[in-house]
């Protein structure tokens, strides 16, 4: 398309997942700068795979996407020692991932009526809450913990009995002792959300060239001046890495650096559609559940490395099916209609990766959102707009940008702080 | 290659079988899976089986193909057959998913033959839901069962061979056929006379079909096709207009028929589902949809893939039947059963065929190519995806907006997201978007995994705790 050739952009978003739409939709906004998106969806590409989950202090200790990774390394360790299961430690994130998470959760609520009303498309998001069922005492001392981690939030978090939890979730396992529920994790539907953002883009001015792909990006001496794609040279003076797992392959084209951004492949459960059956989304120790808007229960998810295969194994969906039924038993009687894999952008300490890198301009990363972007998304593209403009930020977002990993090559190694080592999640 | 591990098919139909059968020929032992309880596939099968015996093949062909059975038969030895049994999809990188019965399990393969034929194509227009209005595939299941006649007054609207074929079978089983409306051109079919005397015995048969019909005052119209179908409960009334080059209605022209049964064939579709969950490449086809490339030697772009038959375009049970036998030679080559000579001088006569094949096709292809004028005949309110609802003015509502690949379409309508994934509608959105865009690349509806659903139970150790 030599249309495009001498056309050229302020800013050139590379990846059209929530994150590069979110932060296209924040851009846009003001309607004053010339802004492209360059998508094209790569088998696997996590927005659209995603269970939609705003599980912002859930996701936050380890619940949601998380789950079956830690639970599998409690087991682990319990063979180990030789000894019961020991009390499972939960794994909580610092606080200023809390801060990450809970701002971009609170601008749900105000960013969907913007969207539904400014722009006509509806994501859908649903006040659902997140309870964590507990089939034992060891579930009951892990609820202990993360309750115990997170005195800040105390009025958010809230124990329902076995009684309690049966009245409010009726098909729950009768034979579960109770929930401790996080009254502000609530979910959407994903892939609205990303064409929700796109859409409202796309009425601000933004240009979308979909079903295209960055090829190679053009410098002039450290700065980037364009992208060739398969239709064609897109100037710019800005870009945007927001390529998801595939963002280290960019990053390497636009700065030599390749940014340590890696798959995480993730298999989810889909029913046939329902009659509801679920108030809230559920996580266990197995998996997670939650009920979709149209009726479809969704079942997650696995925690893989396997770089970019996204087939769907039986051992893995098995997995969770067993998990699932376990919690809601009448599920062994029902369908399921669909499987899939995706793979969520993960990095080594499981933080994004925002904000400029050294030594190159005219480029900006956005991701590396793991196992969160979807929660994530509102805050990166207003963060992302706001610095791009030099306004103030809503947070602090050193921990967020590149930098964090050069400071420690000095000892040789990726690795962000004690937490993470014990989890080895790289 | 291991030389012990067999080959897995997909589809026992004509092109499926006469890969095993050749298969075995080299002594190579094959497992052939079905969904259907009887090895033929759609034409061949228990209720199809009639259509051998209408004038469609020459009778030196008819015996090769209907001897489906006892070549099998004869190479049982080689070939493990597995009836009921779904393949759901690709498990991990070298299994297959595959369901029989209740049970669900993996099944693991070295080198693949995808051979899953077709399905038909639907065309939606203002009234295609009523019931009464069917597909022509469907029309011949309800006469080849033998019980029940689709209908008492009916017509045969569309395009392509199978219409007059049809018609003959309704007129003989004793319904009334009011007409048959061949949206193709007469002057057409002159023109293509050239090739489809490809076929010289297929093409004299079908005049035959149109001698039949002449004699029993079934008229046949070209040029004329469907504008619309009416009725409250049932189908009472389709109407007819003669169409314009491009395939629209042209006004004034219109006639009216009242019937009870409508029976509609604007082709067909290849069965690209498996072959899509793959990551096969696939080129764009006009005719037959989304097709997996292969090499002469229907190799894919998976080196132990092969894709046979109907599933990587339509051309029939000759076709099928040679494709099969291709594929079954060329990996009998990579597991040194015969030389590359040996191979070479079998293929040389299928190769032949096959290109006698596709020339006569392409006749038929060249009369029937869809033209946009079929997008005009919904209203509004016409439903283009059945599992979901969803209109033409939703659609295009979106298009409007900007839409302009089936995956931002689909996730913006839900078209193309219910059980049937895609198949009654896929059709018409590729259609649409590709008219409005001047462009036929417009992505496709990505078919989901499992290919049906599988019950939790299937999955599960049963409830726990
Ligand atoms: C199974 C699963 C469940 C999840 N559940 C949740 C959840 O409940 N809540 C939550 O908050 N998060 C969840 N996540 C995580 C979340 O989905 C991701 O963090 C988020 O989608 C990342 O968005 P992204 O835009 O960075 O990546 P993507 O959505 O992958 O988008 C990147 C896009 O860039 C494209 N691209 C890459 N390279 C190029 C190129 N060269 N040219 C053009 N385009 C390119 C890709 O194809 C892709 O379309 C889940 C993830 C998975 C896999
Ligand atoms: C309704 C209809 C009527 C037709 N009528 C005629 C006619 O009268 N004359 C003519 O020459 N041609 C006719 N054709 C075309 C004809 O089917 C062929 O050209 C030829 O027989 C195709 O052979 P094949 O092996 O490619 O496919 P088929 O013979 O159709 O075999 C495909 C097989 O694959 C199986 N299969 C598909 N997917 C799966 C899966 N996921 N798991 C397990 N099994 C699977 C199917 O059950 C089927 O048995 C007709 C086609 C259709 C659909």
């Amino acid at each position: 398309m030599s249309t495009n050739m001498n056309k050229k952009y302020d800013i050139v978003i590379a990846g059209g997942g929530v994150i590069g739409a979110s932060c296209a939709y924040f851009l846009s906004k003001q309607k004053d700068l010339k802004i492209a998106l360059v998508d094209l969806k790569k088998p696997g590409n996590a927005s659209r795979a995603s269970a939609g989950g705003l599980w912002a202090i859930g996701e936050s200790v380890g619940l949601g996407c998380g789950v079956i990774f830690f639970n599998r390394m409690t087991m682990q360790q319990a063979d180990a020692t030789g000894e019961d299961l020991p009390p499972m430690r939960p794994h909580v994130l610092p606080d200023y991932f809390f801060e990450f998470a809970l701002k971009s959760n609170a601008m749900y609520p105000g960013l969907w009526q913007e969207l539904k009303d400014n722009h006509g498309v509806d994501f859908k998001f649903e006040k659902t809450g997140l309870k964590y069922v507990m089939y034992d005492e060891y579930d009951k001392m892990y609820a202990d913990s993360i309750v115990d981690h997170i005195p800040g939030l105390i009025d958010q978090v809230s124990w329902l009995s076995a009684e309690e939890l049966a009245e409010d979730e009726p098909y729950i396992n009768k034979k579960s002792i109770g929930a401790l529920e996080f009254k502000c994790d609530h979910q959407v539907n994903p892939y609205r959300l990303n064409e929700a953002y796109l859409e409202g883009a796309r009425q601000n001015g933004v240009d979308l060239f979909l079903e295209t792909e960055v090829l190679s990006i053009e410098k002039q001496g450290n700065k980037v001046i364009g992208v060739e794609t398969d239709a064609g040279f897109i100037g710019c003076e800005t870009l945007i890495n927001a390529a998801g797992s595939w963002a280290a392959q960019l990053s390497k084209m636009a700065t030599g650096i390749e940014l340590p951004v890696y798959p995480v492949k993730g298999q989810i459960i889909l029913s046939e559609r329902l009659p509801k059956i679920l108030k809230g989304c559920v996580s266990t120790t197995d998996c997670y559940i939650a009920q979709k808007d149209n009726g479809e229960v969704l079942i997650g998810s696995t925690t893989e490395e396997k770089g970019f295969d996204t087939t769907n194994t039986l051992p893995e969906l098995k997995e969770l099916v067993n998990g699932a039924v376990k919690c809601i038993p009448m599920l062994n009687d029902l369908n399921i209609k669909r499987c899939w894999a995706g793979l969520r952008p993960g990095t080594p300490d499981e933080f994004p990766i925002l904000g400029e890198m050294p030594g190159v301009e005219g480029y900006i990363n956005a991701c590396g959102h793991f196992r969160t972007g979807i929660l994530t998304s509102a805050i990166t593209g207003k963060l992302i707009n706001d610095l791009y403009r030099g306004l103030p930020l809503d947070m602090d977002i050193t921990p967020f940008k590149y930098d964090r990993f050069l400071k420690s090559t000095d000892n040789e190694s990726i690795k962000v702080g004690e937490a993470d080592q014990e989890v080895e999640i790289a | 290659m291991s030389q012990i591990s067999p080959v897995v098919i997909v589809g026992a139909g004509t092109a499926g079988i006469s890969a095993a059968v050749e298969l075995a020929q080299a002594g190579i032992h094959s497992i052939v899976l079905d969904e259907a309880p009887k090895i033929g596939g759609a034409v061949f099968r228990g209720p199809y089986r009639e259509a051998i015996e209408l004038p469609h093949l020459d009778s030196k062909l008819r015996k090769k193909i209907s001897n489906i059975r006892q070549q099998y038969h004869d190479h049982q030895a080689f070939i493990e057959l597995r009836l009921n049994t779904r393949v759901l999809g690709p498990a991990g990188t070298s299994s297959l998913l595959i369901r029989h019965k209740e049970e669900v399990s993996e099944l693991t393969y070295e080198q693949l033959i995808i051979a899953t034929g077709c399905h038909e194509r639907s065309v939606p227009f203002d009234g295609w839901q009523i019931p009464g209005v069917m597909l022509l595939g469907g029309v011949q299941l309800q006469l080849k069962s033998g019980l029940v006649k689709p209908g008492q007054r009916m017509a045969v609207v569309g395009t392509g061979p199978l219409l007059p074929l049809v018609a003959c079978q309704l007129h003989k089983a004793g319904v009334d056929v009011l007409g048959v409306y061949e949206a193709g051109k007469f002057s057409d079919f002159a023109k293509e006379s050239r090739a489809l005397l490809n076929r010289p015995v297929l093409a004299l048969e079908g005049m035959g079909m149109l001698s039949y019909l002449k004699a029993n005052a079934i008229p046949m119209h070209y040029g004329q096709g469907i504008v619309s179908a009416s009725g409250e409960e049932s189908l009472n009334k389709a109407h007819f207009a003669k169409y314009t080059d491009d395939w629209y209605p042209i006004e004034g022209t219109g006639t009216s028929l009242e019937l009870d049964c409508l029976a509609v064939g604007y082709g067909f579709v290849s069965r690209n589902q498996l072959s899509q969950l793959f990551h096969l490449e696939h080129d764009i086809c006009p005719i037959s949809g989304l097709k997996p490339q292969v090499d002469a030697w229907q190799q894919s772009s998976q080196d132990n893939i092969y894709v046979a038959g109907d599933s990587v375009g339509i051309l029939g049970g000759e076709g099928a039947m040679v494709e099969g036998r291709i594929a079954a030679l060329s990996i009998a080559q990579t597991r040194q059963k015969v030389t590359p000579a040996q191979a070479n001088n079998k293929a040389d006569e299928y190769f032949t065929l096959l290109h006698k094949v596709k020339s006569f096709r392409a006749g038929f292809d060249r009369i029937g190519r869809r033209r946009e004028g079929l997008l005009s005949l919904l209203t509004p309110n016409t439903i283009v995806c059945r599992c979901e609802n969803v209109t033409r003015s939703a659609i295009d509502k979106v298009i409007e907006q900007g839409v302009k690949d089936i995956t931002s379409l689909k996730m913006r309508t839900r078209v193309g997201m219910g059980d049937c994934q895609g198949k009654t509608c896929n059709s018409y959105c590729q259609d649409r978007l590709g008219h409005e865009l001047k462009n036929p690349d417009v992505g496709h509806v990505k078919p989901r995994f499992p290919l049906d659903p599988i019950p939790f139970s299937a999955l599960s150790d049963g409830v726990q705790l």
